[in-house]
């Protein structure tokens, strides 16, 4: 009896309140995202305002705002669930998809299909080499972590070995370049120094085609997520088939991290910084976690992109160096206030 | 057929390990469902892998896990974890989950595909951290828990799956000692009301002793002894495997069996080579026995009856004893033999025993002792212990004191008359 009374004081102090903070949050959060889709919408290298729509200028320049704004929230949402999913797998704050060498062997088959190929082949195959290369990067990475250990890497070898891997590929990346003819090489620099120019509607549908389906795949294994933070052993004793969430995790991370490299070249930060500020505002259950870092993912990436070509305009700055900059101090103020309670390493 | 399903869990001629090292070595045994069983063994004698084994963390080499009658690895996963649920040595979450987020992980395997939970999976939850007092640290961060709060969350976690056996890998050793009787009750609940079966990796033989129906000893991956606790606890046993001196004895209160360790006591009991006989009875010879050992001497004890608490405690701290039977007057064999453990000593000890008819004839032994110019020393207040008719025993005493017998009052002043008698005696 006193066991109930108590159970109920308490389901009702804590439940009722951290569920009306939690649900008052995400009402707040969905607001900021609408306010600031709103005012990226708004600036422009061309001026800051709703141009006029009636002109041929002022409805292309609202095309390529809104072509942008899908460029960025894809791309953003792509690396943030992804960094969610690396973090929820390898157990570690650190793990993102550049740590891990992902991104590097996603650049790496990147540039090479755009410096081999050429039409065609690049607009549509260029998410899937990246893919694959990425796929591969990441086996050998898997593969030299495991080496010595018996039979599963330490988290710490994993980014050690993940680190390695990824400086290769860049180096091979320079080499690559460096090597390249003069248009082979204005492609892929430009690319490689990420932004969110337009490209071609073929490549834009099929990566958002394996976006959409990269994020649902994380979405319907959130809650085996959870699971896993307990450890790989402790999620198996829970009757889970640990190994497989793992492999199928892995896979759908770097699915959607290929498929932003691709598209939008190398933005970093965006897959480390989102899911700790997302994490410390809403908790670790990445039920939750997936789909509201995605949606805070690609608008941050869409609000780097609008100051990236206003702050300078005409001159367009890279949205890599914009996200970088904007997002490593704000990471540190929430590392300082609320990390301990998001994230104890 | 029939029988195996009264198992919980077989191990049939099981080789188990990693990839460059085989720790399991042809293990075979059963647990039958209900039983509450201790695994035993030195640290690294493979008792983690058998569990990780049993659990189908790792595959076999060759032989076969059976749990509740069914090949474990054929086992479904969701299935298993309805089945058997372990509580590791320790857990670590790296993120910021509330305990009560934590606990919910127990249920995972009957979750729906977003992780919704029916509200008999709610009501398991709830029970379960009330059951293991974690109700108030719900909405803490697992992390911030000390590691006995931790222990008692995973246990919740556990619990929740509402296993049919719960393994335990020295999950207990961290908790305070209020704690860990709690924890041990709540498992012995389970055990009996529930009939779960418990596999419990434990390092306290004596807390073990008290409440597991058998035990299992390992060691160097192999399965030594199976049985009751009286069966495995065996000093010689014990000793070999666990490499020390290791004594075993009955607790005279519970029944239930001690095990104790007194590595040192051996090698500085003979470095002094000085030997003590004691004449006791009745239990006021335990803590003289123990006194005498930890200083180091050599002690001889007797006569004593072969029941009496101070014969079980001789007998566990390896002592040589004059025994007669059990309850009868002390006889000539055993007090020849205790005449002979006299001559040997150099002192002779006299405990608080109340004296009866029975055993007068101990004082004929310190008589005897002080005619063979032995020191002897008798304890103080004889006239409150003595029951004998006409004080027989107060009128022996102060006779003995005339002929030159001391006396003394408390232990610690008993080591220093010894200690200054040695030195006499040597100089």
């Amino acid at each position: 009896m006193v066991n109930d009374e108590r159970k109920a004081c308490l389901d009702n102090r804590f439940t009722s309140t951290s569920h009306r903070h939690a649900s008052s949050r995400i009402v707040l959060f969905f607001l900021a995202v609408l306010l600031l889709l709103t005012l990226s919408m708004l600036l422009g290298p061309s001026g800051i305002g709703i141009p006029d729509m009636q002109s041929n200028a002022g409805s292309a320049i609202i095309s390529l705002r809104v072509n942008r704004l899908l460029m960025g929230m894809m791309t953003g949402a792509a690396l943030s669930a992804s960094g969610v999913v690396f973090q929820a797998l390898l157990r570690n704050p650190l793990a993102e998809p550049y740590v891990l060498g992902v991104s590097g062997g996603a650049g790496l088959g990147a540039t090479i299909s755009i410096l081999a190929g050429s039409g065609l082949f690049v607009t549509l195959g260029l998410p899937v080499v990246a893919f694959i290369s990425a796929v591969l990067t990441l086996m050998v990475v898997y593969g030299i972590a495991s080496q010595g250990s018996s039979g599963q890497p330490s988290v710490y070898s994993l980014i050690l070995s993940g680190v390695i891997v990824s400086s290769i590929c860049s180096s091979v990346i320079m080499f690559l370049v460096s090597t390249a003819s003069v248009e082979g090489m204005h492609n892929v620099i430009w690319w490689m120094l990420g932004s969110l120019q337009p490209v071609s509607s073929g490549q834009q549908l099929l990566s958002a085609a394996l976006i959409v389906g990269g994020l649902g795949g994380i979405w319907l294994l959130s809650p085996h997520l959870n699971a896993l933070a307990l450890g790989r052993e402790m999620a198996h004793y829970q009757g889970l088939r640990a190994d497989l969430v793992l492999v199928t995790g892995l896979l759908f991370a770097t699915l959607l991290a290929a498929t932003a490299v691709s598209l939008s070249g190398m933005i970093g930060f965006v897959g480390l910084i989102v899911p700790h500020v997302m994490r410390a505002v809403f908790g670790p259950d990445n039920r939750k976690l997936v789909p509201l870092a995605a949606l805070g993912g690609g608008t941050f990436l869409v609000v780097c992109d609008a100051l990236a070509r206003t702050i300078l305009a005409p001159i367009e700055i890279p949205v890599g160096v914009v996200t970088a900059l904007a997002g490593g101090p704000f990471f540190l103020i929430i590392l300082q206030r609320r990390m301990k309670q998001a994230w104890i390493a | 057929m029939d029988i195996m399903e009264h198992y919980a869990l077989v191990f049939r001629d099981v080789s188990a390990g990693y990839k460059h090292r085989k720790v399991l070595d042809h293990v075979s045994f059963n647990i039958r469902e209900g039983e509450f069983v201790s695994l035993i063994g030195p640290n690294g004698c493979g008792k983690s892998t058998l569990l990780k084994t049993a659990a189908a963390l790792l595959t076999p080499l060759s032989g076969k896990v059976e749990l509740f009658g069914q090949d474990v690895h054929r086992i479904k996963p969701a299935v298993r974890a309805s089945l058997l649920g372990v509580v590791p040595q320790k857990i670590e979450s790296s993120m910021a989950f509330t305990v009560s987020q934590i606990v919910m992980n127990g249920r995972i395997s009957s979750m729906g595909r977003w992780g919704t939970m029916s509200p008999g999976d709610h009501d398991l939850v709830e029970r379960s951290m009330i059951y293991t007092d974690v109700l108030e640290l719900r909405d803490r961060y697992f992390t911030e828990l000390s590691g006995g709060e931790q222990q008692r969350v995973a246990l919740a976690m556990v619990l929740a799956q509402d296993p049919k056996i719960i393994m335990l890998d020295e999950s207990i050793s961290h908790l305070d000692i209020n704690h860990r009787q709690e924890v041990l009750q709540i498992l012995m609940n389970l055990n009996r009301e529930k009939r779960m079966t418990i596999l419990l990796v434990s390092h306290d033989l004596t807390l073990s002793a008290s409440i597991s129906d058998r035990f299992l000893l390992m060691d160097a991956g192999s399965m030594i002894k199976v049985g009751t606790p009286t069966e495995v606890l065996e000093p010689e046993v014990l000793s070999r495997v666990y490499n020390c001196d290791l004594r075993v004895q009955q607790d005279p209160y519970t029944g239930y069996l001690q095990v104790l360790g007194s590595i040192d006591s051996l090698n500085r009991r003979k470095s002094l080579n000085r030997s003590v006989h004691v004449i006791a009875g009745g239990g006021s010879g335990i803590e003289l026995y123990r006194r005498l050992i930890i200083e180091g001497y050599e002690v001889t004890t007797g006569v004593l009856n072969r029941l009496d608490s101070d014969a079980e405690a001789a007998r566990a701290l390896n002592l040589q004893v004059a025994l007669e039977q059990p309850f009868s007057p002390l006889g000539s064999d055993a007090i020849q033999e205790a005449l002979k453990m006299i001559d040997a000593a150099d002192a002779v000890i006299l405990s608080q025993v109340p004296f009866g008819s029975g055993n007068l004839v101990n004082l004929e032994l310190a008589a005897a002792a002080l005619k063979k110019g032995k020191t002897v020393l008798l304890a103080a207040g004889i006239a409150d212990r003595d029951y004998t008719q006409g004080k027989a025993a107060l009128q022996f005493m102060s006779r003995l004191t005339n002929d030159g017998a001391l006396i003394w009052h408390s232990i610690p002043e008993l080591m220093l008359q010894l200690q200054k008698h040695s030195r006499h005696r040597s100089s």
